[in-house]
């Protein structure tokens, strides 16, 4: 045993195998390292390049003269298609999207959990099962009657607005796709407070009763504040998921100034009118990364709790 | 004694419970019932109305008269005699190959990282977070980043070139043979972290008693892992496994991001088909038939998972 | 009429039945301990006490009063829960006063009620801490101080000691017990401790899948217990059980009981239970418990039957206050207790004197106790 703890010491002539090993090992870790960081890396250096030292200079150049025209240009001035107003509004259209989208799902999914694990009835499971094949489905299975049913609300919308001069939002790509984004958000969001709430002491829930309080006072005052860490971990994941959304967004706000920040992208990327002006799109492509990205450097250990949340069920 | 007998007996000493008691014991259903409701129609209501759609005659508009299953002929109905023979059939080789090697590859590279990084690595603080990061980007900006990164005037080929490797040439990005192949690339780049962290995980749950008692017996590194460690993931595997079927057949957004569908739609998945048939080639029936097959894949690999997962446990 | 009454309650869940018809009842200021083993039903009794699980068929009345309908809050109870269930995100202050915060008690009447438990229970430098800054023993305090803030009608503990170590929950009974003859509560204690059972109650409810086996003193159930399962679940070391037979000598019967590789001991009765004797020449169980197997000079002086006998020690054990010697009969192994100087070797053959007057005896057919 002593031969292998201290195996540098037995070979005298050169490196040991244990040695070799670790450099093999680090060698490795090293190169995948770089196989993830390069894509991210180029991105970041082409945005900070000028069109010519991009047309002349090596992709993994550092750039010469670095210069913030590209990112300025992406944010207020890059063309979508034929309109020029950058990714600005796009980016707030998005902003306007994932809030109340994330908080509406996950304050849904928080009672859900508690009910589904607290409150059971008789057949809890299978509405839990229900709910949590809703995760699953390929959304291209609900696309077409979700866009028909968008489409005469939208209709509904426009009489209310002639009867009342008010839409009540009918109509609105923000509020269609927030309405979307909560109805199929909440199979992963009552997943992840059911498991969290499931592993909650129920004595608690018992000495509140018998303390007096009431079923909302219970949710209000015991499992909220003792849910911080699920919470955050829901609303990174919802985050995260309704930011990057592209299938939705293009089916129901595919167009026109109501884009949400991945559809513009695409639209800016794919427009082919005049010279394209790689380092704003690139530009383009890192304000369209950074939400997500910010989020996974602050609070990573949350991201990855959530995405782990979402791949082990039960 | 009967249930029912004893309550006909007692219920004339029982007060009867107040309408507020009621409202009280019915509470946690009602708070429950509206997100119940929304599943039941815009899930399972919209998903019946796709499968009928599907044997419509739909266009450009839904049309609610039956005309059989037509839209599935037509899927299922290409000829050799053209090449590709179908867009449908380009679609499902196209996710025959890119299914099969994605999930293939990220789970045998994430098990790979994830073994390498439980080496007791100094620094693994920062390597696994720049393994995983990617997950955090969007299929867009991912498909934009390696779009760029494998253009061949651009980006990698480009590179070689300029240091010397003239005769270096990859273009698979614009070969209409070798597109899926990119999609993989990056579907792999994007999501194999994700994968070693749920191994690492895995791993980091095995008991450390196990493995030293192996070792006394005399097992080498190797057999260490071969005979006991990847055997004792199993359950990691079947996770994983369902995560990646999962992403592999929603695969939307890389392939237009990465590829915008291909020359030729040379790149497309059954998502994309769908999309493109049902809102810009105007054939909703098919579009619609299309989805239902997706449905009914993902269907054959969840619903026996769910079901064994939320059985296991019984109370 | 008493405080607490508990009438031909059921509970069942579907088609199985939980508790299948519980009669108990506690007179005020009692200390009513409900003991079994796990599954016995002696928690979902307490809990449908309390309210947290409604009840099937029965009634329970405190103070004269049905309160099976009224939800939890409503019964005038307090309860200690087994993990204590302290809200982890409030105060010790705010655990204590939250049921008084509930019910719309003013600020400064709440902040007066904290203060006297805490008063009484020595925990007022812990108030503004959080739970999980405090040790295992400060927990059951505040658990117990929740409960006291209320001065509530009845008391429900649900095995409130199971989850300190063995010093401490010696300590936590004796303040239990101490805090039940100051303040004069009427409590309801869950317990599977057999020994908390006794030392605590002032009756004992012996249960068993949903039933209640024996309701008594703590006297009652340790000396007269009424079939074999209570003779087996209360008193550490247990009571010996030994199969064995009646045999008559003369007008007198006595117990036989077989030995390994020598002849069978007999002990003749003086006064057997009349029951017994309608089971000559057939098959009992004879129960004695450590205690009344003894070394001869340190029997009882005043029992009136002592039947002394040759027993194979085949294992001591020297307890310290005690010493523990064990020897087969009727091929089971059987604890006799001795004074704790007893000199007495593994391998040799000790008189040891069987104090008759406190044996039982049960009927192996039906498991109860033979009168």
């Amino acid at each position: 045993m002593s031969a292998v703890a201290t195996p540098a010491r037995q070979a005298s002539g050169g490196m040991s195998t244990k040695t070799l090993n670790r450099i093999v090992i680090y060698g490795l870790l090293a190169l995948f390292a770089l196989f993830y960081l390069m894509p991210l890396f180029v991105m970041l250096v082409t945005s900070f390049k000028t069109m010519d030292e991009i047309q002349n200079g090596n992709m993994l150049a550092l750039p010469k003269a670095p210069t913030f025209d590209p990112w300025i240009k992406a944010w207020s001035e890059v063309c979508s298609g034929l309109t020029c107003v950058g990714m600005k509004g796009y980016f707030w259209n998005s902003i306007k999207m994932v809030v109340p989208a994330v908080l509406i799902s996950t304050l849904l999914g928080a009672l859900n959990g508690y009910v589904l694990t607290k409150w059971r009835f008789r057949g809890h499971t299978l509405v839990f099962a229900m709910m949590l094949f809703a995760c699953f489905i390929p959304f291209q299975s609900v696309l077409l009657p979700m866009a028909t049913i968008l489409g005469s609300f939208g209709r509904f919308g426009v009489t209310l607005q002639n009867a009342t001069g008010f839409n009540f939002g009918l109509g609105n790509s923000t509020v269609n796709l927030v309405f979307v984004h909560v109805v199929y958000g909440i199979g992963f969001t009552t997943l992840f407070f059911r498991n969290y709430y499931e592993a909650f002491p129920n004595e608690l829930i018992k000495a509140a009763q018998v303390d007096g309080a009431s079923f909302f006072q219970i949710f209000r005052r015991i499992m909220l504040p003792n849910s911080l860490p699920i919470i955050v971990v829901t609303v990174i994941y919802q985050f995260t998921n309704i930011w990057n959304d592209f299938l939705f967004a293009s089916a129901y706000a595919g167009s026109g100034d109501v884009m949400p920040m991945t559809v513009a992208l695409n639209n800016v990327v794919n427009t082919s009118t005049g010279v394209v002006e790689y380092n704003v799109n690139m530009a383009a492509a890192m304000i369209a990364a950074l939400p997500t990205l910010i989020v996974y450097v602050v609070a990573g250990r949350y991201f990855v709790r959530g995405l782990m949340a979402g791949a082990v069920k039960g | 004694m009967s249930v029912a007998t004893s309550q006909i007996k007692l219920t004339p000493e029982r007060s009867r419970p107040s309408v507020r008691s009621r409202l009280q014991d019915a509470l946690p259903k009602i708070v429950l019932a509206p997100s119940f409701a929304i599943t039941i129609v815009f899930v399972y209501g919209f998903i019946l109305w796709t499968i009928y759609l599907s044997f419509t005659n739909s266009k450009t508009f839904p049309s609610y008269v039956i005309t059989g299953p037509r839209a599935y002929q037509r899927l299922w109905g290409w000829t050799f005699d053209s090449d590709p023979p179908s867009s449908w059939y380009t679609s499902i080789v196209n996710m025959g190959i890119f299914g099969f090697l994605y999930i293939a590859i990220c789970l045998a590279l994430g098990l790979f990282l994830a073994i390498l990084l439980d080496q007791k690595i100094r620094g693994e603080g920062v390597l696994r977070p720049i393994y995983l990061y990617p997950m955090a980007l969007s299929f867009i900006v991912t498909g934009v980043a390696w779009k760029w990164f494998l253009d061949p005037g651009l980006g990698l080929e480009q590179t070689l070139h300029q240091w010397g490797w003239t005769s270096f040439h990859f273009d698979w990005i614009k070969n209409k043979d070798f597109v899926i192949y990119t999609v993989v690339i990056a579907g792999v780049w994007q999501a194999s972290g994700f994968i070693m962290a749920m191994f690492l995980a895995g791993l980091r749950g095995i008991d450390g008693e196990i493995m030293k008692a192996a070792q006394i017996d005399g097992a080498t590194t190797f057999q260490l892992y071969r005979r006991i460690v990847i055997p004792l993931l199993r359950p990691i595997f079947l996770s994983a496994f369902i995560v990646l079927a999962h992403l592999a057949i929603k695969s939307y957004d890389l392939v237009v991001a990465l590829t915008s569908g291909g020359p030729g739609g040379s790149a497309w998945l059954p998502s994309n088909f769908m999309y493109e048939y049902t809102f810009k080639r105007n054939e909703m029936a098919v579009g619609s038939a299309s989805a239902v097959i997706m449905l009914m894949t993902i269907v054959a690999i969840i619903v026996p998972y769910l079901y064994s997962e939320l059985r296991e446990k019984p109370r | 009429m008493a405080f607490l009454e508990i009438d031909g309650l059921k509970k069942r869940f579907g088609n199985v039945e939980i508790l299948k018809g519980i009669d108990v009842e506690l007179e005020k200021g009692g200390f009513l301990v409900l003991v079994g083993p796990s599954g016995c039903g002696k928690s979902t009794l307490l809990n449908t006490i309390a309210g947290l699980e409604q009840i099937t068929e029965g009634e329970i009345r405190v103070d004269g009063r049905a309160i099976n309908d009224l939800h939890p809050s409503k019964r005038d109870i307090a309860m200690v829960f087994q993990s204590y269930a302290l809200y982890p995100n409030m105060t010790v202050a705010g655990n204590i006063s939250f049921g008084m915060e509930m019910r719309g008690v003013p600020a400064d009447e709440r902040q007066k009620a904290i203060d006297k438990v805490a008063k009484v229970l020595q925990i007022g430098h812990l108030l503004q801490r959080k739970p999980s800054q405090l040790s295992g023993g400060q927990r059951q305090r505040v658990a117990m101080g929740r409960a006291l803030v209320r001065d509530p009608k009845l008391f429900l503990f649900d095995e409130p000691l199971s989850n300190l170590d063995a010093k401490l929950r010696v300590d936590m009974r004796i303040e239990i017990k101490r805090l039940h003859a100051t303040t004069g509560t009427t409590i309801v204690y869950v317990t599977h401790d057999q020994i908390e059972a006794m030392t605590l109650a002032t009756k004992i409810a012996v249960m068993r899948d949903g039933e209640v086996q024996q309701f008594g003193t703590p006297a009652e159930i340790y000396n007269n217990p009424t079939n074999l399962f209570v003779a087996d679940f209360m008193g550490s070391p247990a009571m010996n059980l030994i199969p064995a037979t009646i045999a008559t000598s003369g007008n007198a019967l006595s117990v036989v009981l077989q030995r390994e590789a020598r002849e069978p001991i007999t002990l003749p009765m003086a006064n057997a239970p009349t029951g017994l004797s309608a089971f000559q020449g057939k098959p009992i169980i004879f129960g004695v418990r450590p205690e009344a197997l003894t070394d001869p000079e340190g029997a009882e002086r005043n029992a009136s039957n002592i039947a002394t006998a040759d027993l194979h020690i085949e294992v001591v054990e020297p307890a310290g206050s005690d010493t523990f010697a064990v020897t087969n009969l009727g091929g089971k192994p059987v604890v006799a207790r001795l004074r704790a100087d007893a000199n007495i070797q593994p391998g040799t053959s000790t008189p040891l004197a069987f104090n008759l007057t406190k044996a039982v005896f049960f009927d192996p057919a039906t498991e109860s106790r033979i009168r």
